[in-house]
């Protein structure tokens, strides 16, 4: 794992001083909140409906046992004694005080941890792959460039004041766990026929209120020039992008106006004119921080161990969590586990402090010292010998957080909705809740199949609704929540932006909605087939009968 | 349910130091919307925000917002300020819920509402 070294952390000392005074300022009057929101914005600290909001950069999605230990230290010491994975595998902090942020900031500092990038018209903290390291299938480790990507991005000048927010995924492997061609500029790590490493690059996806799926720019960008490609691409964006429109200044308006294949010639112009050699890294530091990413010291084991087996077949709980949350591993002997933080009826996404420490330990004495978070909300102990899964399976399920329901239908992506966020249009939480008790039953779940619900409290999209297999968007008709129902997106390999069904269903009737559409498609479904693969191969017309038939 | 009519006004915002949700009351800003004060005269809002506006070192953006009475309780109009006035409805253990009273649980039992035009026009704003 990527150590942050004595540079990195002077940078974060200073940033918490720096810090440490604008708040000082602020409370004494020397600065209005004008002045002063900016840069409470830039060190993460949102103000939500009860209370102040930290935003904690998870830097591609990793946390070391002592992190995550911080994490749930701050959550207990300055917050309610839980946090709140997001979409873009940070963590949410929603009871702070401000007059507590320089303390949080200095507690977090300690263990390398900040929320720097993780708000603002910057280049925000960039995503990878959270398998890196761990999945055979993986052509190269992302996270060695999300690590080049964050040094060069974090605090870069010219990239500080851009249009608007601006994000970025690496994935790794031909399947996407990262959601690409929904981000600003979306990858895909690849390598050309003679062996050469490089990135597949996507610009301009994105959700909100205008959804774009990322188009392909460019097939094959060798890696050692991905920052000079990254600086023509935020050089077009830079000087086109529009400042005028808030809603009309990422860079997915700007790819969809000129076209890709004119963005794309102007971004290879830019790449041409440019010094490459003084931006890109060079072999050396990408050598030294792949170091810091070699694999850990897994022993040889056999890919079969009996008293797995022997637990499979007397336990069906075990059975089934290792059928749905755990993934074989590129090492024989060895899975990966999928943390569902998605128990029926809890919050998806929220983690408790006690829940963060029993994850850590787990993690130290298991998984070596490794817990990634993924995009769906949920956690992951990427390394795990089979002969520890039954401890690590019984050590999960005294907390809590052993539900063996990853991609069924509980496994709901939601945003913090009107419950929390001062943008929200309608709560999301509960409808998440409501849905994940009702099709909680386990022979009923797997019956179902894989099915991605996301639900957004509004436009902005945070619960990834237009790439949900149903998306749910929460809207305020008359002061009353009521939903948007669509089907068949997606945002992985078979990325799609879903249809809208109809009009907005009632809140209190959405659920009934949701099992209208899930029969509508266990009876049109053939062997084997998915959700979404039915909805997109029968169309709307079955799946909106039902719903209108039913809900209203 | 009883009355719907918007009758009232109250001035809320958000405390600089803390976060907290406040209303204008007796004597300052309060943490319980039971303790805020109501104004039938649009006109006495308005200098109440005003007042509010001139100390900005002690509370972020404050507004206005509608507030009706059912039956002879007083609850914000808008969802959202109800959601602020409770706390969120996912933990009811936290937030101003917890400490009950008739008002607020009024406001849990309160259905339907105009968005809150205060909280639209800050958000029109950035």
């Amino acid at each position: 794992m990527y150590r942050y070294d004595a540079f990195d952390a002077e940078m974060l000392q200073d940033r918490t001083a720096e810090f440490t005074d604008q708040v000082r300022r602020r409370v004494a009057g020397d600065m209005t909140e004008d002045q002063f929101k900016p840069l409470r914005l830039m060190n993460g600290l949102y103000m939500q409906l009860h209370a102040y909001m930290l935003r904690v950069a998870i830097p591609y999605g990793t946390l070391s046992g002592a992190q995550l230990r911080r994490l749930g230290h701050v959550a207990r010491t300055w917050d309610r004694g839980f946090g709140h994975f997001t979409t873009r595998t940070n963590i949410q902090l929603n009871w702070i005080k401000l007059k507590d942020a320089p303390a949080i900031l200095e507690s977090m500092a300690e263990v390398g941890l900040h929320a720097i990038q993780t708000s603002g018209n910057c280049i925000r903290n960039i995503t990878a792959d959270p398998y890196a390291g761990a999945n055979a299938e993986e052509v190269d480790d992302p996270r060695v460039w999300v690590e080049a990507m964050r040094q060069w991005s974090t605090f870069h000048p010219e990239f500080s004041y851009l249009p608007r927010k601006f994000k970025i995924a690496i994935g790794a492997a031909p399947n996407d766990r990262t959601a690409a061609r929904i981000y600003d500029i979306g990858m895909k790590m690849r390598r050309a026929r003679d062996g050469k490493l490089g990135f597949e690059v996507m610009v301009g996806g994105g959700l909100g209120r205008t959804p774009y799926l990322g188009p392909t720019i460019r097939e094959f960008l060798p890696a050692e020039h991905l920052l000079s490609y990254m600086t023509a691409i935020m050089r077009v964006y830079n000087r086109h992008g529009r400042r005028d429109n808030i809603h009309k200044a990422r860079i997915k308006i700007l790819v969809a106006s000129l076209g890709a294949e004119e963005f794309a010639r102007q971004v290879e112009t830019e790449w041409e004119a440019l010094d490459k050699a003084a931006i890109d890294v060079p072999e050396a530091e990408i050598a030294r921080i792949r170091a810091s990413f070699a694999s850990p010291a897994f022993k040889t084991l056999p890919a079969i161990n009996d008293a797995v087996e022997a637990l499979k077949a007397a336990s069906r709980p075990f059975a089934q969590f290792v059928k749905h949350n755990v993934l074989a591993h590129k090492v024989p002997g060895y899975v990966i586990v999928n943390v569902s933080l998605k128990a029926p009826g809890e919050v998806p996404g929220d983690c408790t402090s006690d829940q963060m420490d029993a994850i850590a330990d787990l993690a130290e004495r298991y998984g070596f010292d490794e817990t990634r978070v993924h995009f769906d909300q949920n956690l992951i102990l990427p390394h795990v010998a089979l002969e520890d899964l039954p401890a690590v399976y019984e050590g999960l399920r005294a907390i809590g957080l052993a539900t063996p329901n990853i991609g069924l239908t509980s496994d709901i992506i939601a945003c913090p909705g009107l419950d929390y966020c001062a943008l929200a249009n309608a709560r999301a939480i509960p409808v998440a809740q409501e849905i994940a008790t009702r099709f909680a039953d386990m022979e009923v779940a797997e019956d179902i199949g894989e099915l991605r619900i996301k639900i957004s409290g509004c436009i902005n999209a945070c619960g990834h609704h237009h790439v949900g297999h149903i998306g749910i968007l929460g809207v305020d008709k008359k002061g009353e929540e009521f939903y948007q129902v669509s089907l068949g997106g997606s945002g992985l390999e078979d990325a799609r932006l879903g249809d809208i069904i109809g009009p907005a269903i009632a809140g209190p009737k959405v659920t009934d909605a949701i099992e209208a559409l899930i029969n509508t498609y266990k009876k049109e479904r053939t062997t084997g087939e998915r959700f979404v693969d039915t909805y997109r191969r029968v169309g709307l017309a079955p799946f909106k009968a039902a719903v209108y038939a039913e809900a209203h | 349910m009883t009355a719907t009519v918007s009758l009232l006004k109250a001035v809320t915002g958000n405390r600089l130091a803390d976060g907290e949700v406040v209303f204008w009351g007796e004597g300052g800003w309060r943490e319980r919307f039971p303790d805020a004060s109501l104004f039938a005269d649009p006109a006495d809002a308005d200098a109440a925000l005003d007042a509010a506006k001139a100390d900005p070192t002690v509370i972020v953006d404050p507004y206005i917002i509608d507030v009706r009475l059912d039956g002879e309780f007083p609850v914000p109009t808008s969802f959202r300020e109800r959601v602020r006035a409770l706390g969120p409805t996912t933990h009811l253990d936290m937030g101003k819920q917890a400490e009950g009273g008739p008002i607020l649980e009024a406001i849990a039992a309160a259905s339907g509402a105009a968005r809150s035009a205060g909280r639209s026009n800050l958000i029109k704003k950035r």
